[in-house]
């Protein structure tokens, strides 16, 4: 059969096969019309015109519309959709607690290189203040005495700082940047996710001893403890992806390297999603109710402790009987 | 052609390798930079009404920023070109090693990654990975399992429509057959000096070996016209 020939034979099942891919790509009602069997008919039909195209050496433009229809066929046949609120919900549901539970050891080692830091650096400037001075200059600490004062109209910010919603701003953006790096950095054999984690555990705890030591404990828990319930988590969390990024690359253990980073790229991003969630739910908080001076000290601490339950209970316990 | 060439094949379950073009470092700069360009202005067009709402506006403007930075190549690479606008105007585009769409999981972690690959400073690790692979791959790709592509073009369609049918002295095996079409799909983008020349190799199979020429370089084609079929 020469070119001209095969050509000719099968135009009408490529142009066929072509109406139909274009139909599906539009969103009305055309894209209804398409038969499924059909199209897979097609597809294979073509499929076997490509290799037999191949092995005779026919023409590039013959080879390569083939190519292109098959390809493009193949997206259309393969494609996986993953959007949608069922799926948003299966993640919450199921996917995100049973995620963590997977990474069980990656979490406890992240929530110790987290807690470490942050209760000696609190111990040590609780009973030495001007080792502050150490890590902040004495401008900041100054700045973290006014955003904790009695007296502040809302907490946890500097007077000239705005309003909630430009806090809320702020909070989103920072906090799940960091979030999102300290999980990328953990790609270098972990050790940018243990230094994100050491560093914030450090200098929150520095911080939480000098202003205890200042007496404005009150004030500070009363205003870290509520969004702390999601935040906290969700930098743990965050650290422990990134360290099961950087294990994977250190000790593949029976897969490649790159089998391996693959997979743990895979199933640590679901741990990732999550903390997006907490932190977002952070931000809300840390804006909107934290900072709040008019909510009375007992309602602030029975709200945390409920969040801290919550947040606790929902990892440890959620989607315990879905697999 | 093997050691030169950086086609990628990706096998589908149909037992067809599906022939994907890896886009290399200099592409995806260029589709970057455009990429910053946009969140640029994407930035200052939000930035503008929002300036007259105060602080209300500054915290919106900070959630902009934060999606411009981090959502905004996933939001493109999911869409339905599978490509931010600076990778859609270089004609490249994101894919699954397989060839299949990207995933919403595997756009998510190549787009974090990111951060790994701007380490130690401008991309050096991106970089450094790029130029290290055949494929192309910065860190984010290889966790990731994607693959940034080019989108095919069409191949041009043989033309030969006014040139004599001839036979070729002996019969061509395949690989001889490809190159003589080949030779004629590029005829109208050749110079004729580059074609004559181009055809003098391939005199051989009009008879004609060692003769260079425009006549020789008909009758060459003519050898294309016949194995295309035209009779």
């Amino acid at each position: 059969m020469t070119p001209l020939q095969f050509e000719t034979q099968y135009q009408a099942d490529w142009d066929e096969l072509e109406t139909l891919l274009e139909q599906l790509k539009q969103r009305s009602a055309a894209r209804e019309t398409v038969r499924a069997e059909r199209l897979a008919s097609l597809y294979r039909r073509a499929c076997e015109q490509l290799a037999l195209a191949r092995a005779r050496a026919y023409p590039a433009h013959i080879v390569e519309r083939l190519n292109q229809l098959t390809a493009d066929a193949h997206q259309a046949i393969y494609q996986r959709r993953e959007f949608g609120f069922k799926r948003l919900w299966q993640l919450i549901a199921v996917d995100f607690p049973l995620a963590v539970r997977a990474h069980r050891r990656y979490v406890w080692l992240s929530t110790a290189v987290f807690v470490v830091p942050l209760v000696t650096l609190g111990l040590l400037v609780y009973f030495m203040p001007e080792l502050i001075l150490a890590l902040v200059d004495p401008l900041t600490a100054a700045q973290f005495e006014e955003m904790y004062a009695r007296d502040a109209e809302a907490l946890g910010r500097t007077r000239d700082a705005g309003t909630d919603w430009a806090m809320f701003g702020y909070y989103i953006r920072n906090n799940i940047s960091v979030g999102f790096q300290c999980f990328a950095s953990g790609l270098f054999a972990g050790i940018g996710s243990l230094f994100f984690l050491a560093y914030n555990g450090a200098f929150g705890g520095a911080i939480a001893g000098y202003l205890t030591e200042r007496g404005l404990g009150p004030t500070f828990y009363s205003f870290v403890v509520t969004h702390g319930a999601f935040e906290l988590p969700a930098i743990v969390l965050s650290g422990a992806a990134g360290l099961r990024l950087g294990h994977a690359l250190v000790a593949p253990g029976r897969r490649t390297r790159r089998d391996a980073l693959v997979l743990a790229a895979h199933e640590s991003i679901v741990l990732v999603y999550g903390v997006v969630g907490l932190l977002v739910i952070a931000a809300a908080i840390e804006a909107f109710w934290s900072s709040a001076q008019w909510i009375p000290l007992p309602l602030k601490y029975g709200v945390a402790a409920c969040c801290w339950l919550a947040v606790l209970v929902y990892l440890v316990s959620q989607g315990r009987h879905a697999s | 052609m093997e050691t030169l060439d950086t086609v990628v094949s990706a096998e589908t379950p149909e037992g067809i390798a599906i022939e994907l073009r890896p886009a290399g470092l200099g592409a995806r700069c260029f589709a970057y930079l455009i990429d910053q360009l946009v969140r640029f202005v994407i930035l200052y067009a939000v930035a503008l009404p929002l300036s007259f709402t105060g602080r209300f506006g500054y915290g919106i403007l900070l959630i902009v920023m934060f999606l411009l930075a981090w959502i905004y190549p996933v939001v493109f690479e999911l869409s339905r070109w599978g490509a931010t606008p600076g990778k859609r105007l270089l004609g490249i585009k994101v894919v699954m090693d397989n060839g299949l769409p990207i995933t919403p999981a595997a756009s998510l972690t190549r787009n974090l990654l990111r951060t790994a690959d701007f380490l130690p400073a401008l991309y050096g690790s991106g970089i450094v990975s790029m130029l290290l692979r055949r494929d192309f791959k910065r860190l984010g790709d290889i966790a990731a399992n994607t693959l940034v592509v080019y989108q095919p073009e069409a191949a041009p369609k043989v033309a030969l429509e006014n040139v004599e049918p001839r036979p070729p002295v002996r019969p061509l095996d395949p690989q001889e057959q490809a190159t003589i079409i080949g030779l004629a799909a590029r005829a109208s983008r050749l110079t004729p000096e580059r074609m004559d020349e181009l055809a003098a190799l391939a005199a051989w199979v009009t008879g004609d070996a060692g003769r260079s020429g425009p006549d020789v370089t008909r009758r060459v084609l003519g050898v294309a016209q016949w194995l295309l079929g035209r009779r």
